[in-house]
């Protein structure tokens, strides 16, 4: 885990990569490497990179980046881990490769050698990387099909920049700052900023599990190489017996933790009360790690309510035999972080504020790396949504005539003036709710493209909405067709929720302290594996099978604990009062659509204490 | 016939065409029918030029037809009959009917975007049609931003190739010139451009208006204004009310041949302009080995890299700060702005651009 950057000065007419701008780029993103620093640049000087290094795989000097092959011709700088990387050096040098490392880095610029583009389909991991091409004249970008490691990418028409973060490129000082409303409106929708947009119009991330080359014409087109939708298809497509669900899972999963455990540094894990992170831990165990450090937040304003974390994850701690860790957060402690955590935030959320405190508690207690169970309600149909979202579209597909409900919306609004303002998510219901896209974005919506008039500029929805395109934007996740409601969900949740909140989120809070967060249950392969089960899902028989994965099953408490999400007490800490955040519109508004529908959820105010 | 790609260039002007974008497009098609995969180009012309001793190879430039339907069903009818590869549009104006075409004949789809026309935000069936192509090239950086700002289109399809510069200016001596026009000893300050009461962003009257403090600071300052239209009068009615009128002067259109010298004659070239895409003779004086000055806004930018670019606020000390420095060395100037914006640098870009255009896979390199 580590911050990259490049400045690659393609055409003719642009003057070279200024050294101060790259350094200040790089040196932007100090928390993300804090054991390493490096600068390179190609013998015409047209192309410079920069890295900063957390070493957590060849803690030597050797391993540092950019990191040059042997004839000279590859320059790599890396971002992430590759968790197959001691079978990959293992198939390289039977293949006569000599490696000078024994860092994952090294395999990058061998496996870019031997099969150019396409060696992204041998990795496992989470990675963002450029290589310099000296040879072709150009540079290759790629981004892990999850897009757990960020990759942002800035072209002005005559130089090309790329950094792992947003705010790292504004810092270099030559990157516009001209707003894309896309982005803005995208954040207003959805509480982050959807990829590939930004905040400004000309920093862009490189999408998810693409590929991207730089040459001297400057940059192509971003080419897909990974795509989860047609996993689910795949899977789909050869249903496993419900019976082997629980095997299934037990191995995939044990495969992966087994796989994320690859370092030459203490791997700890972030526990709270919930199935994942115990089930993660208990897999820790299953795969062999000796000392194992847990880590739980919890919050005086929890005390005694069933949000508090701390006693059942101490119970899972003990099952286990992981030193547990237990942090308490302060309102004091939030309240002196907060601008260090807006600062730290590198795009605007609405979340991942735990994130940083238990990142900080993990630096604190010296961890470098720490798994995260996050992942496992996208993967394993945890969320309300995999019952709300198929139902909804059952119900409402029929109303799914073109213009319908809009029209019916309109009405509605006519007879019912100011329903727009009370239950907005009621109003959009027929209009959204038919489709699988529609019903998503009423489900994670914060607030509904028609409701954005009321909070922004008029051009500046209209132009946002027209780049951004939300609905069509979340049907190309379902591309292909997943082949099931419950893939079609884990499409949505895994490509959109996921990617752009909580993983970005993961990323900036855990790189602020400089602390890898990894995810076993984020991982292509172990998608791979159990794609065939997830049409069998639901809530209770993915979480069960989790559960049951490690050899010792989680306590029946854990998997009888109704979901809480991973809360911060913020609204309490910012009001006092605990059902002011039901008066703020946005989070309001989702749950009326919940409560208009009529679904068993949780009592307000706690179930809007946290994102679902 | 030949076996490369069938172009169709729908343009203002080009050959024996006068100003920037016709200039432009001469450079574009010159270099287009020089690249190996280009078989021929038929260029349709909206306004009629002059006579045109020699075209490029495999390049035909027809009658021009000044009617927007004349021009349509004209286009449509070349079209028919020469089933082009590529549709190229050398105008925003124009991308409407250049995209049409493309769709009726499945050819791909290149629109040129020069300047202050992609400024205001353009019509719906403009920016749809932008957003139908395949490539859209751009003189600057800044045209370039403005285009990614108004179209939802992929930003790798938008391209910058900027104007290049004719080898015809270089440095020399323009001390006869100077003699001839009585300006020996006298700090000749250049600029050149239409002088349209409609395109008064080119910024004479800044300069005009800075005169006397020059002056004021022992500068012998004259100002040379080359070209004609009708913002002249308004411009010598501000000379005289400054009281500057006896040091500027109007040249009015200077013929293309006596440009060079021109330039040579000149101590600065100074444009303070509002409104470029680019600013093609910001290159033409730096290549004959003359300073430039002009306002960072737009693409001018990009054209005053080897030169100044400065605030319109700062455009008094900017201009005290050069005429107080010392001139750069010609030859040394012409240079940079030939390895920047030379022709072998234009035609290569524009070799790479088209092959990576008619390559199968525009994603990624094979």
């Amino acid at each position: 885990m580590c911050g990259i950057n490049g400045i690659f000065a393609y055409q003719t007419a642009a003057s070279d990569p200024e050294e101060a701008e790259l350094l200040a780029t790089r040196d932007h993103m100090s928390a993300r490497g804090p054991d390493g620093l490096g600068a390179w640049r190609s013998p015409d000087r047209r192309c410079a990179l920069g890295h900063r290094r957390l070493s957590i795989i060849d803690l030597s000097d050797r391993a540092l980046q950019p990191m040059t092959s042997e004839d000279g011709v590859q320059v790599v700088v890396f971002n992430g881990e590759i968790y197959n990387f001691p079978k990959l050096r293992a198939e390289l040098e039977a293949n006569g490769r000599r490696f000078r490392t024994t860092s994952d880095t090294e395999a990058l610029l061998h496996l870019y050698a031997v099969h150019g583009p396409d060696m992204v389909h041998h990795l496992r991991g989470m990675y963002a990387f450029a290589i310099w091409d000296q040879a072709r004249g150009g540079l290759f970008l790629a981004r892990d099909p999850y897009g757990i490691k960020p990759l942002y990418t800035a072209n002005d028409g005559w130089t090309f920049r790329f950094a792992s973060q947003v705010k790292a490129l504004l810092a270099g000082g030559r990157v516009s700052r001209d707003p894309e409303p896309a982005g803005i409106v995208g954040f207003h929708l959805f509480g982050s900023a959807p990829e590939p947009f930004t905040l400004y119009r000309d920093i862009r991330a490189l999408p998810a599990g693409h590929t991207q080359w730089v040459d001297a014409v400057g940059p192509r087109e971003p080419r897909p190489f990974a795509n989860l939708a047609a996993i689910l298809a795949d899977g789909a497509r050869r249903p496993a017996p419900l019976a082997e669900l629980n095997a299934r899972v037990r191995s995939a999963t044990l495969d992966s933790v087994r796989a994320h455990l690859l370092a030459d540094v203490e791997v700890g894990v972030f526990l709270s009360a919930g199935i994942d992170s115990g089930a993660v831990l208990g897999l820790m165990r299953d795969a062999g790690q000796q000392r194992i450090r847990a880590i739980t937040l919890t919050y005086d304003e929890f005390k005694d309510t069933s949000e508090d974390e701390g006693p059942l994850a101490k119970q899972v701690a003990k099952t286990y035999a992981a030193e547990h860790i237990l942090r308490r957060v302060s309102e004091r402690e939030f309240r002196a972080d907060l601008p260090a955590i807006l600062a730290a935030m590198d795009q605007p959320s609405i979340d991942g504020v735990n994130t940083w405190f238990v990142s900080k508690a993990a630096k604190e207690a010296g961890l470098k790396v720490a798994l995260s169970g996050l992942g496992g309600d996208e993967l394993l149909a945890g969320y309300p949504s995999f019952r709300d979202i198929p139902r909804w579209v059952g119900w409402l597909g029929v109303t799914s005539l073109p213009g319908l409900g809009g029209t019916l919306r309109l009405l509605a609004d006519a007879f019912s003036p100011g329903l727009h303002k009370r239950d907005p998510k009621a109003l959009g219901l027929v209009e959204l709710g038919g489709s699988y896209p529609g019903a998503y974005l009423l489900r994670r919506g914060l607030f509904l493209p028609f409701e954005l008039r009321e909070h922004l500029d008029g051009e500046l929805v209209r132009e946002g909405l027209r780049r951004l395109r939300p609905l069509k934007r979340l049907a190309s996740s379902l591309q292909p067709d997943p082949g099931s409601a419950i893939g079609r969900v884990s499409a949505l949740e895994s490509a959109n929720y996921m990617r752009n909140q909580l993983l970005r989120d993961a990323d900036w809070a855990g790189m602020a302290h400089s602390l890898e967060i990894r995810t076993p249950l984020v991982d292509i392969a172990t998608l791979e594996n159990l794609a065939c089960v997830v049409p069998l899902l639901s809530a209770a028989l993915g979480k069960r099978a989790l559960a049951a994965a490690p050899a010792r099953a989680l306590p029946d408490e854990i998997v009888e604990r109704s979901k809480t999400g991973f809360g911060v007490p913020s609204w309490y800490f910012a009001t006092k009062d605990p059902g002011a955040l039901a008066l703020k519109k946005g989070v309001a508004s989702r749950a009326r659509a919940l409560d208009v529908l009529k679904l068993d959820q949780p009592a307000l105010p706690s179930s809007l204490a946290s994102a679902p | 016939m030949s076996s490369g790609a069938r172009i169709l260039a729908l343009v203002t002007s080009a050959f024996g065409g006068g100003g920037g974008i016709a200039q432009y497009n001469r450079d574009f098609i010159t270099a287009l029918s020089a690249c190996s995969s280009v078989g021929a180009i038929d260029i349709l012309p909206r306004q009629r030029s002059a006579e045109v001793a020699q075209m490029p190879a495999r390049t035909r430039q027809l009658d021009a037809v000044h009617d927007q339907f004349a021009y349509s069903v004209k286009a449509l009818e070349i079209a028919l009959r020469q089933r082009p590869d590529i549709v190229f549009c050398g105008h925003l104006f124009m991308a409407p009917l250049a995209a049409f075409i493309a769709k009726l004949f499945v050819s791909k789809l290149v629109v040129q975007t020069h300047g202050i026309e992609v400024w205001p935000r353009p019509t719906v069936l403009q920016r749809v049609a932008v957003e139908a192509a395949d490539l859209v090239l751009c003189v600057s950086r800044d045209t370039l931003a403005r285009v990614i700002g108004w179209t939802a289109i992929a930003p790798e399809r938008v391209v910058v190739l900027p104007n290049t510069v004719s080898e015809v200016y270089a440095p020399g001596d323009g001390s006869a010139l100077r003699a001839e026009l009585g300006l020996q000893n006298k700090t000749v300050l250049l600029s050149i451009s239409r002088l349209d009461a409609e395109q008064q962003y080119k910024g004479q009257d800044r300069v005009i208006r800075l005169i006397r403090r020059m002056r004021d600071q022992g500068h012998d300052v004259v100002f040379l204004i080359g070209g004609s239209g009708d913002d002249q009068v308004r411009l010598e009615t501000l000379a005289r009310d400054e009281g500057v009128a006896e040091h500027v002067r109007f040249l009015g259109e200077v013929p293309n041949p006596q440009l060079p010298n021109l330039y040579r004659a000149a101590d600065l070239y100074l444009m303070p302009s509002a409104g470029e895409g680019f600013g093609i003779v910001f290159l033409e004086a730096m290549a004959s080995g003359v300073p430039a000055l002009g306002l960072a806004v737009g693409g001018a930018t990009d054209a005053l890299l080897e030169g100044d670019a400065t605030a319109a606020s700062d455009l008094e000390s900017a201009l005290a700060g050069r005429l107080a420095a010392a001139k750069p060395d010609p030859a040394a100037l012409a240079a940079r702005i030939r390895a920047r914006f030379g022709r072998p640098v234009f035609q290569d870009r524009t070799a790479r651009i088209f092959a990576r255009l008619l390559a199968a896979d525009m994603a990624i390199a094979a």
